[in-house]
């Protein structure tokens, strides 16, 4: 667990739940269907990670939440708000500049600006 | 419907959230403690199995519980260790070895055996030392919690200045002139006596030291001034020059304080002199006690100061 190697690919991963969870909370979401949501696009997550974090999301104004007590188990779901959606918009558009930085600290033709 | 294990871990999660936040999380961690363990049903596994994994996976409850309310985990954070360090070092180097010393002081003034103001020195400089940890440790602990800003900020005009650790020239020059002027002190002494009382000169050391304990005093001086050459010579403090220089410390210190305990280190004709000119025994024990807390306090110094160097030069 403590392994260099692990702690690396924590850190590399951290940020990265932040944001696909504000994209799949585009259409509502309950804390466990979003676990397994988040397994299976492969972002492995603990859930003692994820449900204190949605918690911090909604107390930020990124996610909305309401209850559904129409099914036999009431379950809190989550919506990403316009304020969320816009923080994903950004997040995203980072990530995708992190993508062609870092291809471009490998490749033998550096990349432009437009590729970013 | 919930079974022990799951209502026991809600509880213990939700038992020291805020009010506000407790019912709403207390319901949405049963639904879904709930659907993880229906989910590894499903897979196959018997209810007692399912429900002890799927709270084994969610861990520590006092660890989820701070992450809902948002606590951190640790006593002091990155944002005032340093601090928090700097400061508790620079007090602890300070306020003990003075409690320490005013203690003893005042304990042997008072008329205290020396063992009574030695033990009562340790036990008041202990008491301090826990003292300050505590105190210093818990409002940083306040400040933590508080998110409060301590203002202190780092800049390049704190950097150490690189300091000189006593083994180049100017240093060994110091340190033979010093012995120089002591041997010379001494003979002087000796031959013609440092006091002067009514117009005519008198030894202040005891006339009976001559020639063993002078000699042996001398010998100590000498070798100090050995010592000095030696760490010029190799340019560095070594673990053996540190030991050298520790015990010639303790040496001086047994030399010292076994004449001033028979009352054999001053002249009595002086002693004689100074009662008659209307210093009373008060003040004299005064005077002495402030003689031994020099002595002692001057050859520990020594002694620390050489140990101190020793480990700077080792990371040289």
């Amino acid at each position: 667990m403590n392994d260099p190697l692990d702690l690396h690919l924590q850190e590399l991963r951290r940020g990265t739940v932040v944001l696909s969870c504000l994209q799949l909370l585009r259409t509502p979401g309950y804390g466990y269907g979003l676990l397994e949501d988040l397994e299976r696009h492969g972002f492995a997550t603990d859930a003692n990670t994820l449900y204190p974090l949605l918690r911090r999301l909604e107390k930020q104004e990124f996610l909305t939440s309401e209850w559904n007590t129409e099914e036999t188990r009431p379950r809190k779901f989550y919506r990403t708000s316009a304020e969320g959606e816009r923080l994903a918009d950004i997040l995203t558009t980072e990530w995708n500049a992190l993508t062609g930085a870092i291809r471009s600290l490998t490749d033998p033709h550096p990349v432009t600006d437009e590729e970013n | 419907m919930h079974s022990t294990l799951t209502s026991r871990y809600i509880d213990a999660t939700a038992r020291s959230l805020p009010a506000a936040l407790e019912q709403d999380v207390r319901e949405e961690l049963a639904a879904s403690i709930a659907d993880a363990v229906e989910a590894r049903i499903a897979q196959g596994e018997d209810r007692g199995t399912a429900e002890r994994a799927a709270l084994t996976e969610l861990g520590d409850p006092s660890a989820l519980a701070a992450g809902y309310a948002d606590r951190s985990l640790h006593l002091i954070g990155p944002r005032h260790y340093l601090t928090w360090l700097r400061l508790l070092r620079t007090l602890l180097l300070i306020v003990p070895p003075i409690a320490m010393l005013g203690a003893g002081v005042a304990h042997a003034i008072t008329g205290a055996s020396v063992g009574e103001a030695i033990g009562e020195s340790i036990a008041v400089g202990l008491s301090v030392i826990v003292h300050l940890c505590f105190w210093v440790t818990l409002v940083f602990v306040i400040l933590e919690r508080t998110g409060a800003e301590t203002g202190t900020t780092w800049d390049v005009d704190q950097l150490p200045e690189e300091r000189s650790t006593g083994t180049g020239r100017t240093d060994v020059l110091a340190s033979l002139a010093l012995v120089a002027i002591m041997l010379g002190a001494l003979a002087w002494d000796l031959v013609r006596g440092l006091a002067v009382i009514d117009g005519s000169t008198v030894q202040v050391l005891h006339p009976d030291l001559w020639p063993g304990w002078t000699l042996a005093l001398a010998a100590l001086l000498l070798l100090e001034a050995g010592l000095a050459i030696a760490i010029f010579a190799q340019g560095r403090w070594s673990t053996t020059a540190a030991i050298v220089n520790t015990a010639l410390a303790v040496a001086f210190v047994s030399w010292a304080l076994t004449l001033l305990g028979r009352g054999q280190l001053l002249n009595p004709e002086l002693l004689g002199s100074a009662q008659a000119s209307g210093v009373d025994a008060g003040t004299m024990r005064i005077l002495g006690t402030i003689l031994v807390v020099s002595i002692v306090g001057c050859s520990a110094w020594d002694a620390i100061d050489g140990w101190l160097k020793t480990a700077r030069d080792r990371r040289r």
